[in-house]
């Protein structure tokens, strides 16, 4: 198979209420991941985004961005998902063997929708929606108790997750400044204002104003682009049924099962010795460890056992993850990036030490009902 | 700089209103909410009872039949999972409140799925996962998911 890398990167900084209109934005996240590569906009041949005409207040939302996404006269279309999932969508693009340059971009400005408006209308409109008891807060609080009640876990071991990212988020200059703190304590965590019980407002992962970008190239290119190309050598995906009361949400099936995809293709057999360091999307606290045991990257219920601080055992989420801010569409992108940066040595502030291959999710829906995992490979 | 200017903030200028069928299993789940009976149907193929009823069998990828496997349930379950939250979820901005509601996952006694509603009279104390509940119906029915008030201590 043609191999193809991701040869820039860029993401702008997170905020919670930006001084931008939408479409500054987009510019400075596309324009600057061209300019991160040496690029021009005549170098693009595809444009894949990841928006939400829900997020965006607008349908076919993707018409308005085609200049500041570097869709000008280009072929472009658009993921209503993650922009985890557009990056697969530029992979096949490449893959094709029609495109030498394919741009993914995606995000959205949380202060400019109504979150959990929006959320609302996820739900099936012909039971659930009209009495509104499914959302986007109760879910939350579903399945970090499906977790704890089947492995006996206590609250304290998940604030522990986000203790640790919200403070990894302090080396980030890009994480949001609300959720950067130096001195956060598992006391803040777990007396934070309830969100839906057991989750407190501090295990929320901000939605928040952000869009990022990276470029994707056949090998011939990639090679020729940069020194420093950053391989995707597996991707794996899948996803689980909608009704939360169909699932077991101690786990996350769709994940184990994109990991399995993933590391197949990158011929894994022990992503605990072989991964280097674990960039993924958390929506909430709980999910990071659901997703390091549904990889099997530790025992199921001993997530919270696993040292995943930057010098630790199995570093996850070097750069703050989701909980250092959440700008939808985005993050599952900026958690791609984030494994790029650590490849190429460029996670300054935050980097951990001799990496070379990393895993990056992205993922979509109720209790992650969708995930998606790369492995990501440089060239040592 | 100069002060942020909003331009259009989206306050009810579109009103869309949707309207959609819930179908022709549902429609059989809705009448019987009417009469306070609560019906289910099962997989020909695993046997599991959904409720609400579906066309489908997501796992089997199975039709189960319109005319078929239809099973009465009692308004009993057991309470699988809950959470409780001091936004008020059953308003559409979530504003926050004083008192707060518990949201339940009931398995309805007879099925292999669970139903989300609110628990009522039961404090966030005593709320137990596994506890015995029952469907408190609203009085005037009219044949839609709010037929079912909540549910409470069985």
């Amino acid at each position: 198979m043609e191999k193809v890398a991701i040869v820039g990167y860029n993401q702008v900084k997170l905020y919670s209420d930006a001084n931008y209109g939408r479409y500054e934005m987009i510019f400075e996240a596309v324009r600057g991941a061209l300019d991160n590569a040496g690029l021009k906009k005549k170098d693009i041949t595809t444009v894949v985004s990841a928006t939400n005409d829900y997020y965006d207040g607008r349908t076919i939302s993707n018409s308005l961005t085609v200049e500041p996404g570097g869709g000008y006269l280009a072929d472009e279309s658009k993921v209503e998902m993650d922009g985890a999932h557009a990056v697969l969508y530029g992979l096949m693009r490449v893959l094709s063997g029609n495109h030498k340059l394919a741009v993914v971009w995606g995000g959205s400005m949380a202060s400019s929708y109504p979150a959990h408006t929006v959320h609302l209308y996820e739900t099936d409109p012909t039971w659930e929606r009209p009495i509104t008891y499914v959302s986007d807060i109760t879910s939350a609080g579903f399945q970090m108790r499906a977790y704890m009640e089947k492995y006996g876990i206590s609250a304290e071991e998940i604030a522990k997750t986000a203790v640790k990212n919200r403070k990894n988020a302090v080396n980030n200059p890009l994480a949001l400044a609300e959720a950067q703190n130096p001195n956060i304590t598992l006391k803040d965590v777990l007396e934070s204002d309830i969100y839906s019980d057991p989750v407190t407002e501090l295990m929320v992962a901000q939605p928040c104003d952000g869009v990022a970008a990276l470029l994707l190239a056949p090998e011939k290119q990639a090679k020729k682009i940069t020194d420093n190309p950053v391989w995707i050598t597996g991707v794996g995906l899948s996803q689980e049924t909608y009704y939360l009361g169909d699932r077991d949400l101690s786990t996350s099936k769709s994940m184990e099962l994109a990991g399995k995809m993933a590391f197949q293709a990158a011929g894994i057999n022990d992503p605990n010795t072989q991964i280097d360091v674990a960039e993924l999307y958390e929506a909430f606290a709980h999910e990071e460890l659901i997703f390091i045991e549904s990889l099997g990257i530790a025992e199921k219920g001993k997530g919270a056992d696993l040292n995943a601080e930057i010098g630790g055992d199995f570093p996850v989420n070097p750069s703050g993850g989701a909980l250092g801010g959440n700008p939808l569409c985005a993050t599952g992108l900026i958690r791609i990036i984030e494994a790029v940066k650590q490849i190429r040595g460029e996670a300054k502030g935050y980097q951990v030490k001799n990496v070379n291959k990393a895993i990056a999710s992205g993922q979509i829906g109720m209790c992650s009902q969708n995930n998606i995992l790369y492995v990501l490979e440089g060239d040592n | 700089m100069t002060e942020e200017k909003i331009v259009v903030a989206n306050k009810g200028i579109i009103r869309a209103e949707f309207a959609f069928w819930v179908g022709q299993y549902m429609d059989k789940f809705y009448d019987a909410l009417e009469n306070k009976k609560i019906v289910g149907n099962k997989c020909p193929k695993c046997g599991d009872v959904f409720v609400p009823p579906r066309k489908i069998c997501g796992k089997c990828n199975e039709t189960i039949p319109l005319d078929q496997n239809w099973v009465d349930l009692p308004d009993t379950g057991i309470l699988k999972n809950y959470t409780i939250t001091y936004y008020k979820i059953n308003d559409r901005a979530s504003r926050k409140v004083k008192k707060p509601q518990i949201i339940g996952m009931v398995q309805i006694d007879g099925s292999s799925t669970s139903i989300v509603y609110r628990l009522l009279n039961i404090e966030p104390g005593e709320v137990k996962i596994g506890m015995k509940v029952k469907v408190n119906w609203e009085e005037a029915t009219k044949g839609d998911p709010s037929d079912i008030k909540g549910f409470s201590k069985a």
